[in-house]
Formats: C-alpha cells, sequence, structure tokens
C-alpha cells in the first residue's frame, strides 16, 4: 500500500482516522448531505457500536470506512495509508485483505455450502485460517456442508460472520446483523462477534437501530443528520447473553 | 400511448443490446430464408422466361451423319412441334497470345432465317444470319469473358483439320449452354471450353457434312408422351448413327440450373430452422429473466384488475419489436446476401438477365415463421407469470436451492475452487438452459466445419484426378477413331516422353430396367499416365476381358463385379454384347466404364483403333509440341492438363470463399449472441452474488471469471460436440450433392477443427468480455440494502 503523511497527532495503535469526513449525492437542489463532516478515530481492538435515526447517516458512514465507497471530501486514513484517495484497486486490494463485512441479509453465495462459502474467502487471502476454525468459532462446527438454503436465517448470518472474520480481519463491519433476525437467534450472532473482538482484537463497528446493544460497546456513536451527535465510553462491556432486550 | 407501452418502451431501452443479439440470430436465419427463396423464384422466372422466348428444345440427339431430307420424317413424328437440324463439331481453337489452344463447340446456324429452337441471345455485336458473311462466328459469352474475346477480335480454328481464321462477330448466349461447359463437367472451365456458331454453309463445307446434319433438337407439341417420341426418334436415326436420344432431365445444362434450384430448396428449409429454434430458445431465455424480475409488478397489475390477456399480450409486444428488428436486419441481409450470389452464378450460369428480386411474399412469410419462432420462445415464459396468483407473486422468490455438482458427488470435486464448483453446480441447476446454450454453441462450431469440409473435399477429388488417375500433361483426341499408326504420329510430335493410346466408344450400358449411356474408354492394361485407380488407391489392371465401372455407375445399374451387363454399341457398327464385370473404380466426377484398348477393339469389330492419346511432355519442348499438334490436321482437341486444373481452382476458390464468408458469418453471429445474452442473464440473476464477491474483495477479474467460468464450461463442452455435428452436417450434405456428376469425399482435417474452435473461441470470449464490461455499473453498496 502507497503511504500518505500521515497527520503528526496519530498514535501507533489508530486504525482509523477520519477529518471533516463528508459525502454527499446528487447535485443542485437535489444534494444529499449523508454525512455532513465527520471527525473519528478508531483504535485496534476496539468495540464500537454506531446508532442513530434511519436515513442518518450510518451505512454511509460504514461505507467510507469499509473501502466500499469515496468521501466527496475531508479526510480518512486507515493506518496511515489515505484511503480517501485510494483509487478502485487500491480499495479492493484493502478490503481483500483488512475488512471483513456482515450485512443484514446474510449475502452468502446460494451455490457454495458453508465451508466453501468461507473458503471463498480464506483462497485469496494472505493469511486466513482454516474454513472449519472459522465455523467453529461462530458455533457452527456441524452444519459445514449445508446449502444456504439448507440453513436458517441466523445459521446463515454466523456463516457470514466466519466468512467476514476467516481472513483474520484488521476491522469487521457490521451493517445491522441482526436486523433480519428473531431476539433469541440475534443473540448468539453478537456472542459470535463479540468472541471474534475479544479473540482476535479485531476493531469492531456494528450499526445497529437497537440501543440496548450499546452495552456491549466500549465506545457508542450517535448519528443524526450526518453528524456524529454523541459519543459515550463505556467502563465495563456487558456480555452479549446479559443485554436485556 | 398507454402506460404499459412506456413501460415496454423503458424495458426495451434496458435490454437493446440482448434485444439486438436475438434479433441478429433470427436475421440470419431470416436472411438465409428470403435470399434463398427470393433467389429460387428469380432462378426459376429467369429460366422459364429464357426458355420460353428464346424456344429452349425439349429432346436431344446427336448422330454422325443424315441428309437433311430426314429432318421431314423427324418433324413427322406423332407430338413433335418443332424441330431443328444442323451441325455441332469440336473444334480446338488458337487463341491470340495463349500457347496452349483451347477446346470449342460450334454449331451451325440455319442457311434461312433465324434458329427455330435454341435460339441465341445477341449480347454485343450482331448476329449472323444465313448465308452472309463468310469467315465470321459468335462466340459464347462465358468463353468470351474468361479469355476476354470482343466483337471485331481474331480466332483461329482447326476445322476439321483445316486451321482457319475467324472474325468474332458477335457475342452470345444460348438456352442450350446456361452451363456452359463440356457435358458431365462438374465445374465450369470457362478459359479452355467455348461454344460457337457459324452459318451452316462454312461448317458443312469445312467437315464433309454439306446437306447433312448431325445434330437434332426437337420441341414437343403439348400433351405429348417425351418416352415415345424419343424412341420413335432413336428409329428414324438408327441408321445414321444416331446415339439415342435424350430429354431435358438428361440435358448437361439444364441439369446443372435444376440442381442448383434443389440446393436451395433444402437450404431455404435447413437454415432458417436452425437458427429460427436458436433464436426462440434466446428469447425465451430473455423473457423468462425479465419476467422473473418483474414477477412483483406482475402481481400488482393483476391486482390492480389487468387480465391475463393484457398482461400476456405486452410481453408478447416485446417480443414483437425483436421480430421486426429481426425481419429489417434479415431482409437486409438477404438482399445483400442476394446480390453475391446472383454474382456468383455468373460464374456458373448464363442468362439474359438474372437478377435478384426480393419476394414481398417471402418477407410476409418470413415474419410469420420468426413471429412463430418469437412466440413459442415467449409463450412458456408468459404463461408462468400469467399463472402466478397475485399474492404469491408479492413474495420474493424463494432462495434457489443448489446442490453438489455430478462430478463433486462421484468424489472428483476436491481439487475444485470455489469458484469453479459454483459454475458447475450453476450449469446443473438448470439443466435445460445449460443443454440449449450447449446445443447452439455446438451448432456454430459445427457450421463452421461444413465449408472447409468442401473445400478440403473438392481439393481431394483435383489432387485425385489429376495426380493419380490422370497423370499427362495432355490429352489429344482424334476426329474420328483412326487406325493404330495415329499413335506412331503422336509419338513423333516434338518433346513427347510417353503417348499412350485411348480408344472410345460411345454405348448404353444396360442391367435389368436400368441403362446408362456414356462413352466406354479403351486403355492399355496398365497405363502409366492415365491410371484406373481402386477404392483402396491401387491401380488396377485391366484385364483381357470384361469392364471395370466406376462405383457410382455399378451403383446406378444395380451391378456387382462378377455380373454380367449387356452392351449396345451406339456407333460404328452397332455390336451388341454382354460382358463380365471384373473390378470396380474409385472415382469422384462424372461416371466412367473402362475396357483393355485390345478387348474393346475386338468387340467393335473395327481392326486396332485409336480415339487420341494421353501424352506426357517435356517441358523445354512445350511451346514445339503445340505448334505441331495445333498445325497437325487430325487432332480435334487438345486438353492441357494444368489449364483445367488452375481454371477448376480458381472457380472453386471463389465459390468457397463465398461460402466460407457466409458461414463464418452466422457462426459468428450465433456464438457471439448466444454468449452474449447468457452472460447478461447470468449477470442479471446473479447481481446479488457477483456484487457481494466484489465487497468482499475479489478484483473486477475475479469476478468477471466467476461469471464467464460457466460459459467457458459450456463453450468448452460445446465445442467436441459442435465438431462431431459438424462432421455429421458435412456428411449430410456432401451425400445430398453426391450424384452421378459429382462426387465429394468427406475429408475432414486437424486444421478444419482447429479453424472452427478457434472462430467460436474468439466470438465467445470477445462477447463475454463485453458483457463484463456491465460488471463495472455494479452497486456495491445498493445490493447490501435490500434482498432481490
Ligand atoms: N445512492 C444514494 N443516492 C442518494 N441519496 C442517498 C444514497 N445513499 C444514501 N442516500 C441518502 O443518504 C442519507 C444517509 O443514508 P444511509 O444509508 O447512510 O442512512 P442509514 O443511517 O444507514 O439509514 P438506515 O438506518 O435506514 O439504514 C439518506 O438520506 C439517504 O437517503
Ligand atoms: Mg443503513
Amino acid at each position: 500500500m502507497a503511504t500518505a503523511t500521515p497527520p503528526s497527532e496519530l498514535s501507533p495503535s489508530s486504525v482509523f482516522h477520519a477529518r471533516a469526513l463528508t459525502k454527499t449525492y446528487g447535485d443542485g437542489d437535489a444534494v444529499v448531505r449523508a454525512l455532513a463532516g465527520v471527525d473519528l478515530d478508531c483504535s485496534a481492538g476496539e468495540f464500537v457500536v454506531v446508532l442513530g435515526a434511519s436515513g442518518s447517516g450510518k451505512s454511509t458512514l460504514l461505507n467510507l470506512l469499509g473501502g466500499l465507497d469515496t468521501p466527496t471530501s475531508g479526510t480518512l486514513f486507515y493506518r496511515g495509508w489515505d484511503l480517501g484517495r485510494a483509487d478502485e484497486a487500491g480499495l479492493t486490494r484493502y478490503r481483500r485483505d483488512a475488512v471483513g463485512f456482515v450485512f443484514q441479509f446474510y449475502n452468502l453465495i446460494p451455490s457454495l455450502t458453508a465451508r466453501e462459502n468461507v473458503a471463498l474467502i480464506t483462497e485469496i487471502a494472505a493469511d486466513p485460517m482454516a474454513p472449519e476454525e472459522a465455523l467453529q468459532l461462530v458455533g457452527l462446527g456441524a452444519r459445514m456442508d449445508h446449502f444456504p438454503a439448507q440453513l436458517s436465517g441466523g445459521e446463515q448470518q454466523r456463516v457470514a460472520i466466519a466468512r467476514a472474520i476467516a481472513k483474520r480481519p484488521a476491522v469487521l463491519m457490521c451493517d445491522e446483523p441482526t436486523g433480519a433476525l428473531d431476539v433469541r437467534t440475534g443473540m448468539a450472532v453478537l456472542e459470535a462477534i463479540e468472541r471474534i473482538n475479544r479473540d482476535l482484537g479485531t476493531l469492531t463497528l456494528i450499526i445497529t437501530h437497537n440501543s440496548v446493544m450499546a452495552g456491549m460497546a466500549d465506545r457508542v456513536l450517535t448519528l443524526s443528520d450526518g453528524h456524529i451527535t454523541g459519543e459515550k465510553r463505556n467502563a465495563t462491556r456487558v456480555a452479549a447473553t446479559s443485554l436485556a432486550w | 400511448m398507454s402506460l404499459l407501452d412506456l413501460k415496454l418502451l423503458r424495458d426495451l431501452r434496458a435490454l437493446k443490446s440482448q434485444a439486438l443479439a436475438v434479433a441478429l440470430v433470427m436475421a440470419c436465419g431470416l436472411a438465409m430464408m428470403i435470399m434463398t427463396r427470393s433467389l429460387i423464384a428469380s432462378l426459376e422466372n429467369t429460366r422459364d422466361t429464357y426458355y420460353r422466348e428464346n424456344r429452349f428444345a425439349e429432346i436431344f440427339a446427336r448422330l454422325k451423319r443424315a441428309p437433311n431430307s430426314v429432318a421431314a420424317q423427324l418433324a413427322a413424328i406423332p407430338g413433335v412441334a418443332a424441330v431443328q437440324t444442323g451441325i455441332a463439331l469440336q473444334v480446338t481453337l488458337d487463341l491470340p497470345g495463349v500457347i496452349e489452344p483451347a477446346t470449342g463447340l460450334v454449331q451451325s446456324l440455319p442457311e434461312q432465317g433465324e434458329l427455330v429452337l435454341n435460339r441465341l441471345h445477341l449480347r454485343s455485336g450482331r448476329i449472323l444470319l444465313g448465308r452472309e458473311s463468310m469467315g465470321e462466328i459468335l462466340a459464347g459469352e462465358a468463353f468470351a469473358e474468361a479469355n476476354n474475346l470482343h466483337p471485331g477480335d481474331r480466332i483461329a480454328a482447326v476445322l476439321y483439320g483445316r486451321r482457319q481464321n475467324f472474325r468474332v462477330a458477335g457475342i452470345v448466349l444460348s438456352p442450350e449452354f446456361v452451363f456452359e461447359a463440356p457435358p458431365g463437367a462438374a465445374l465450369p472451365n470457362n478459359k479452355t471450353y467455348g461454344v460457337f456458331w457459324m452459318p451452316y454453309k462454312e461448317l458443312a463445307t469445312a467437315s464433309n457434312l454439306d446437306g447433312a446434319f448431325n445434330n437434332i433438337s426437337l420441341r414437343l407439341a403439348p400433351g405429348a408422351s417425351e418416352a415415345e417420341v424419343i424412341a420413335a426418334v432413336d428409329q428414324v436415326l438408327r441408321p445414321y448413327g444416331g446415339r439415342g436420344a435424350y430429354g431435358r432431365e438428361s440435358h448437361p445444362s439444364h441439369t446443372r440450373v435444376r440442381d442448383e434450384i434443389k440446393i436451395l430448396q433444402g437450404l431455404s428449409i435447413g437454415f432458417p430452422l436452425v437458427f429460427l429454434s436458436v433464436a426462440a430458445f434466446m428469447t425465451n431465455a430473455v423473457m423468462s429473466r425479465q419476467i422473473t424480475l418483474q414477477r412483483e409488478q406482475i402481481a400488482i397489475l393483476k391486482a390492480f384488475g389487468f387480465s391475463n390477456w393484457e398482461i400476456g399480450g405486452h410481453y408478447l409486444k416485446f417480443s414483437l419489436v425483436i421480430v421486426v428488428g429481426g425481419t429489417v436486419l434479415g431482409t437486409v441481409g438477404g438482399v445483400a446476401l442476394g446480390h453475391r450470389l446472383v454474382e456468383m452464378y455468373h460464374l456458373f450460369f448464363r442468362f439474359p438477365a438474372l437478377e435478384f428480386h426480393l419476394a414481398t411474399s417471402v418477407v410476409v412469410m418470413a415474419i410469420i415463421v420468426s413471429m412463430v419462432a418469437a412466440i413459442i420462445g415467449v409463450v412458456g415464459a408468459v404463461r408462468a407469470a400469467v399463472r402466478l396468483p397475485p399474492a404469491e407473486a408479492m413474495r420474493p422468490e424463494p432462495p434457489s436451492s443448489y446442490r453438489p455438482a455430478l462430478v463433486e458427488r462421484l468424489g472428483l470435486g476436491r481439487a475444485f475452487t470455489a469458484t469453479f464448483r459454483m459454475a458447475l453446480r450453476n450449469i446443473e441447476r438448470r439443466p435445460a438452459r445449460s443443454l440449449l446454450t450447449m446445443g447452439a454453441l455446438a451448432l456454430a462450431t459445427g457450421i463452421l466445419v461444413v465449408p472447409n469440409a468442401f473445400r478440403d473435399g473438392i481439393g481431394h477429388v483435383l489432387d485425385y484426378q489429376w495426380d493419380m488417375i490422370q497423370r499427362q500433361t495432355v490429352f489429344v483426341a482424334l476426329i474420328e477413331p483412326g487406325p493404330a499408326r495415329a499413335l506412331a504420329d503422336f509419338r513423333a510430335l516434338p518433346g513427347v516422353v510417353l503417348a499412350e493410346p485411348v480408344r472410345g466408344a460411345a454405348v448404353e450400358l444396360r442391367a435389368g430396367n436400368h441403362f446408362r449411356r456414356l462413352t466406354i474408354t479403351g486403355l492399355p492394361a496398365r497405363a502409366e499416365l492415365y491410371r484406373v485407380i481402386d477404392a483402396s488407391d491401387r491401380q488396377l489392371t485391366l484385364p483381357a476381358q470384361g469392364l471395370v465401372l466406376s462405383a457410382k455407375l455399378a451403383e446406378v445399374l444395380g451391378v456387382k463385379p462378377g455380373e454380367a451387363i449387356s452392351v449396345r454399341v451406339l456407333e460404328g457398327k452397332r455390336p451388341q454384347f454382354t460382358v463380365p464385370i471384373v473390378a470396380l473404380a474409385e472415382d469422384f466426377a462424372g461416371t466412367a466404364a473402362y475396357m483393355e484398348i485390345g478387348a474393346l477393339n475386338r468387340l467393335l469389330g473395327e481392326g486396332d483403333r485409336v480415339s487420341g492419346a494421353y501424352m506426357s511432355v517435356s517441358a523445354g519442348e512445350w511451346v514445339n509440341f503445340l505448334e505441331a499438334v495445333k498445325a497437325s490436321p487430325r487432332a480435334v482437341s487438345v486438353v492441357v492438363k494444368n489449364r483445367i486444373r488452375e481454371g477448376f481452382r480458381e472457380t472453386t476458390a471463389q465459390s468457397i470463399g463465398l461460402l466460407q464468408q457466409i458461414y463464418l458469418t452466422f457462426a459468428t453471429v450465433v456464438a457471439f449472441g448466444i454468449v452474449y445474452n447468457s452472460a447478461r442473464i447470468s449477470l442479471s440473476e446473479r447481481q446479488r452474488e457477483l456484487a457481494t464477491l466484489r465487497v468482499i474483495g475479489f478484483t473486477r477479474g475475479e469476478v468477471g471469471a466467476v461469471l464467464v467460468g460457466e460459459l467457458a464450461v459450456l463453450t468448452l463442452l460445446a465445442m467436441p460436440c459442435g465438431l462431431v455435428i459438424g462432421a455429421g452436417f458435412a456428411r449430410l450434405i456432401l451425400a445430398s450433392v453426391n450424384t452421378e456428376f459429382v462426387r465429394l469425399p468427406l475429408i475432414l482435417t486437424p486444421a478444419n477443427y482447429a479453424f472452427a474452435v478457434l472462430v467460436v473461441a474468439v466470438a465467445s470470449l470477445v462477447s463475454a468480455l463485453l458483457a463484463c464490461r456491465r460488471l463495472d455499473q455494479l452497486d456495491l453498496v445498493g445490493v447490501l440494502k435490500a434482498r432481490d
């Protein structure tokens, strides 16, 4: 990765460093400021929960941090590398090497079994764990040879998590990972994410509508109208299993 | 415009390249149909008008010599409406600036007035009438064009041993020589063979036939029986050395035109059928995908009270737009193709005016046929859509279920990468679609094999004919069979290394109900120059008794070696005898019967005679040899092998070239269309999956490989099938042109196969890459927002 001059105040454990991060869609009268100047620093191993009303810019922020999109203005550094100005190939490289994604609708490949969905990533990653190991981590050791159509929603989501973490990513991005699940299955999914964060020290960002999940986090960010309007650090983290839904 | 029609327009815009791909494949079939059907109509009309206006005869016969008074006897035969007698004479031609002589057939023009039958059509210069103009001649157009002869040019001909100079008065066409070639020739060779006309008196004097004729044509009265008239004509001409009369169905020029129309008729059905089937399949694939995508829209329309008919009609309209596009493209292509073909026909057929006329009825038929194809393609998909209860259609389609592919179930999948597994499982999940895609690709590969199989077959025949069988430099024929010492005269010509005699005799061979008229060729038992070859490429020794027949002739006559056949000689003393068939010879052009020359002469009972000689001439003496032979009074035709060979090569190169272009275009369109269409459908169906791959870090190339992998597997599987299909096509087509005149062996070379594979591979690759460009437009963020 090309290195740009990192800002001087950067601490060695800093993973993301964003200043005045802005994303607008459209132009003229129809312009939408999805993100209107966000300053944010995240460090390794942190567990960050992002809350906010619908349309407040949560997904937009995550997409920028995850290298799916580029900011309209402002700066964004990943470990001193200028993510904001990376080109298409650079972003692909970044997503491939550093980021694990978990989405609301799982986005598994229907023609591949659980194991193969994970293997898909481990085949192209630099230092992956075995697909079986990743599936064990999310408690799916017994369902490895099932196709997505044969798995429940929660199980599919846990396969998606295994797929996201199998390459030992530096950051794990989860956009409403429990949005399509009932409380009990949601809990199992959160447990899996929590364990990854704890055991592998992966910087984890979770978007949710459910403020109860805030208890799990080291830090809780609240977005509204494209601005960070609240930032709260928890002294202690509550285990996923003990969250009061 | 209704809102549904507006929706139709927007949908069409989104699918324009796919619609174009389908329309192009459809257009190929339609172009072929429009071209062939229009051409058949043009050929038939032109031919019939030409035959009628120029009074083409219905019965023909050659004889040795009959006094002109016999014409009245012929005219008196019941059922004969008109008689044209005259003289036809083989001559050797000496062209200015060409050392090799050519061969010509000169026919007489009547002393009084115009020809009654087979009237000439003047192209340029003027016609010769009656007794006027000594030393002038009319030349057939094909020969004149090939040799750059114009009215006013001079040409020397050796007429019955006398060399005479003529001035070309005019260039003409004759309904007798639409196909201007020596009888039995498979291809014209206009540089070395031509037809001519000159006034009776001059020709009669030169050939010692004054007051007599040796050639007749007849026209039948309405309702007359051809067979009865032929029998009566043979009866009348028998004392005058009649060689047997025949009708149009045996007329060399007429049969060639008829066979061409037959081939066009075959093409006019086969090609469109195949291409429109592929187009129907493509339409079905596009519409099925479209309807799946619009499941919810359909449900809403139904919920709002639109009837099944209205919804079905909406999707049918969609395919009708494709039909209209295909028809327009097909008509344009068909007309262009038709003009090219008419141009090529000019190589073979000479009509006063053969023009390509687009037959409107054919275009209407094309629209109907392609509409039927499109409707067949759409109906299945639309039926599924309108059958859907509205409530169910509102829900998204259940997630597709997969299972390990067959090769994996067999335990062979361990080494496959995940993306390759995706390809295999996708193929297996939609077996019908995969098979049809493969079928279309196989078809594209297959049709590419055909023109090259033709080319290689013709190449083989030419090599076989000119290297294996006929190894002479030149063949020289005598005016009429002469004594054996003529051979010594040939041997004495400058540069002759080897001269071998040949004796020809016109005969009728009869076995049961089957009979054929042809010339028995008498050759030395084991000749060096003209070698009779058997099916295993070995030279046959002609036995002291009995006949060797072409395998094809034996088949036509229904005889086998060991059986006897009756021979009726049609010239000289007209003996009849029965001889055994001793062996079969392998040849590809025409049919032949061979006999040892001594044996033949014994049976003919005229002593040791020769009709001509095959000679090998040393290159250094070539010019001297030709000078001497042209001056020789007895040599009537001089056939130079290499000139003929060269002529064949040129003619076949041009016609095969056009054939190759047509097949190449069609194959490319099919391969391109089917791959592009499949890739686009795949892209649409798997948009979410592919975008997900991009999100989790796959590069564009890797995702493209996932998309194309499936098609690559299908293409690779299709190619060997295609080669087998192509070999089958070639076999079928060659079998259909396998006649007594031409037979082509099936020659399939690795180069031919490699070419077919290469073209399909390149066309597929390019179209896949084109479809892959759409991967850039994948909405990475959008696909994560919602279920599809
Ligand atoms: N492609 C786009 N074009 C135009 N506007 C967009 C686009 N994507 C997002 N927006 C707008 O940007 C704003 C922020 O969208 P974003 O998806 O980040 O919201 P969110 O906080 O994730 O909401 P939700 O909780 O509903 O997912 C919204 O007003 C949205 O309408
Ligand atoms: Mg969102």
